[in-house]
């Protein structure tokens, strides 16, 4: 029995379109209005390679970041098919300055060979981050929250798991997330500094 | 899945005990880099009937371990690259891109980021010559350093690539040259590294 369902899930992959997804930007605003994402690298479905980069990116205010760049590459094949981005963005200062890092990385990466797969954010990290002027000294966990007085919050290192686990395999990884707040709480903007995803599908 | 956790009274307490730490970060030897050069030869190595992708990061050099530096360090570099011999070999001619981004600031410039051009491909003739799962292309890219402006049509070379298994954290290897004085060579800490068949355009 185990056999035959083997059997029909390696034919019902054979049977549907393999396909590779990848993306990474360097830093999306929506604020007051002003809706901006750059750069931004998106990777064609059939694979290949797809850059983006900027000197500079800023918000007054919100987000100011210099060096920006974003790369995803993938390659979609019945032996072994994949997807890898990156996005990174030096001397970052978000939500007023409440939260800064010499350096964002976003790693993400998915895959599969013929009977194994997966995904992860290995590799994503920051330099020298400070949160409400405290400096960070420890590699940050996944999902870890951290308040802004006066702003929101914000998310840091956000991962954020996609695929079924058994034919598709993805993640997003969003370094710093702010989720900006008025005084009763409601949500009145976001910033997303860092963040790269990939997924495969047999 | 996505459990957040406070991170307020744990950075007060990482505030309390924070300890300078100084940074030696291993550098290629100084020297010049001189833009305008001729590709590096691709004599040597054999015809290839696979193509490479891949991304991600690398921290430790020489294979010394595959950890990501501590969250003060700037040595590190992150990639993006797809490569393919472009037609029936011999010659081997190579075609695609690379994007190598290096944040040592005891680097060439100061630090940089290198996008290359692919103009050959080749099995491997360094130390991992003979390993069907490695393989090697150069060419010329531009190079931005951070405190040397911009050079143009600089030779590269990657030395090998190496998709030993999946994941590619702790097992994929890459080694690149630029000009003749950067060079960097370790085991992936974040992303992958992936053979394909030379299937498709992508």
């Amino acid at each position: 029995m185990v056999k035959i369902l083997l059997a029909l899930t390696l034919l019902a992959g054979a049977v549907q379109a393999q396909s590779v997804t990848g993306n990474a930007f360097g830093t999306y605003v929506n604020v007051a209005g002003i809706v901006a994402r750059s750069p931004v690298a998106t990777l064609p479905t059939t694979g290949g390679m797809a850059t983006g980069q900027a000197d500079t990116f800023g918000v007054p205010g919100s987000v100011d970041a210099q060096r920006l760049n974003a790369v995803t590459t993938g390659a979609v094949d019945n032996k072994k098919t994949g997807a890898q981005s990156t996005s990174e963005a030096e001397d970052v200062s978000t939500a007023g300055g409440a939260i800064t890092a010499d350096i964002v990385t976003a790693v993400v990466t998915s895959y599969f060979g013929q009977f194994t797969g997966g995904s992860d954010a290995t590799g994503s990290g920051f330099t020298n981050l400070t949160v409400n002027g405290v400096s960070v000294t420890e590699d940050v966990a996944p999902n870890t929250r951290v308040d802004l007085p006066g702003v929101g919050y914000a998310i840091l290192n956000e991962q954020i798991p996609t695929g079924n686990g058994v034919t598709s395999w993805g993640m997003t990884v969003n370094m710093i997330h702010v989720v900006l707040q008025n005084v009763l709480g409601l949500t009145t903007g976001e910033i997303i500094i860092g963040s790269a995803s990939s997924s495969v599908t047999r | 899945m996505n459990k957040a956790r406070h991170l307020s009274l744990a950075l007060g307490a990482i505030a309390a005990i924070l300890v300078a730490v100084a940074c030696q970060d291993a550098a290629s030897p100084p020297g010049h880099i001189t833009a305008g050069g001729s590709p590096p030869p691709k004599e040597g190595g054999g015809c290839a009937n696979f193509r490479l992708t891949g991304g991600g990061r690398v921290d430790q050099r020489d294979h010394l371990g595959y950890a990501k530096n501590t969250p003060e360090s700037h040595d590190f570099a992150t990639f993006g690259f797809q490569a393919r011999p472009t037609s029936s070999c011999p010659p081997t001619d190579g075609s695609g891109n690379i994007e190598w981004n290096e944040h040592n600031p005891d680097e060439f410039g100061g630090g940089f980021a290198f996008h290359g051009r692919v103009t050959f491909f080749t099995t491997t003739t360094d130390e991992t010559a003979g390993d069907s799962r490695c393989g090697r292309f150069g060419g010329l890219g531009r190079l931005n350093t951070r405190n040397n402006g911009t050079l143009e049509n600089v030779p590269f070379e990657v030395n090998h690539a190496c998709d030993v298994a999946e994941p590619g954290v702790g097992n994929d290897h890459i080694k690149i040259t630029i000009g003749d004085v950067y060079t960097r060579h370790g085991i992936l800490s974040g992303g992958n590294i992936q053979q394909h068949r030379l299937t498709g355009n992508n």
